[in-house]
């Protein structure tokens, strides 16, 4: 995956990254990953989700007003168990990011690292990919914020 | 606050615009001649690109003597940053979740 080539300096503010433990083998968080039903229970409804490179897929949320819900997705790495990297697109004219997980084995279940990268607004992107990223939180925003403090 | 995203948005959409952005908050302080020289573009371009990364609070001036110098203000992309964090919540309550589901998987 080769970073959009503008010759530009990537910003500092681009890109989310978090770990988290989870006292489960890899093989099973894997599962939880790349599963459609599982991935509708704790992500969003998958729609041809299918793990071969290059192979396009959406995620579908309830439509909102100023986004219809889909998320454009196209996968670019699968090496089970340990690394999954999409790109997560949001329409023709706002968000083209690449959300990466990484399951690496540690003692007491697996680390999960995902990073969320390529927020950078662009050419073409300007205006929506703010109006989505308000409305896909939505009214829960300030209670979730709080929860992560 | 929309408003404001918005418009960080719109001055940062700009390549040219980017770049002059990032070069000020990489080098610090530059006059507009400067700027002018290393942008390849017109005096008055590079201007009207400032005017609008000032009014997006992305940059900030000083004018001395004939010249007029130009900084980075690295707050200004607070928004951009805050907007950002809505993707954090979001991942941040999915995973809640996540570990929910693993907990009741065999």
């Amino acid at each position: 995956m080769t970073p959009p080539a503008d010759g530009t300096e990537r910003s500092q503010a681009e890109s989310l990254s978090f770990d988290w433990d989870l006292p489960h083998p890899p093989e099973k968080v894997w599962r939880a990953l790349t599963d459609p039903a599982l991935l509708a229970e704790w992500l969003l409804p998958v729609a041809g989700l299918e793990l071969e490179p290059g192979a396009a897929f959406s995620f579908e949320a309830p439509a909102q007003p100023g986004w219809d819900g889909v998320v454009k997705c196209r996968v670019l790495e699968v090496e089970e168990p340990r690394r999954l990297r999409y790109a997560w697109v949001v329409g023709d004219m706002e968000l083209d990011t690449v959300v990466a997980f990484t399951l690496t084995p540690v003692a007491s279940g697996t680390r999960l690292s995902l990073v969320h990268s390529g927020f950078r607004p662009d050419q073409k992107r300007n205006l929506g990919g703010a109006r989505y990223g308000w409305t896909m939180m939505g009214g829960r925003l300030a209670e979730v914020l709080a929860g992560i403090s | 606050m929309q408003a404001v995203v918005d418009e960080v948005f719109r001055a940062l959409s700009d390549p040219t615009r980017r770049a002059i952005f990032e070069h000020l908050a990489r080098e610090g302080e530059q006059s507009v001649r400067a700027l002018t020289d290393r942008a390849g573009v017109s005096q008055p371009t590079v201007s009207k690109h400032l005017g609008v990364l000032k009014q997006a609070r992305l940059v900030r001036d000083r004018p001395e003597g004939r010249q007029t110098y130009y900084r980075a203000d690295r707050d200004g992309l607070a928004p951009l940053i805050d907007w950002m964090k809505h993707y954090a919540a979001f991942w941040a309550e999915h995973i809640d979740r996540l570990e929910r589901l693993l907990e009741k998987m065999e």
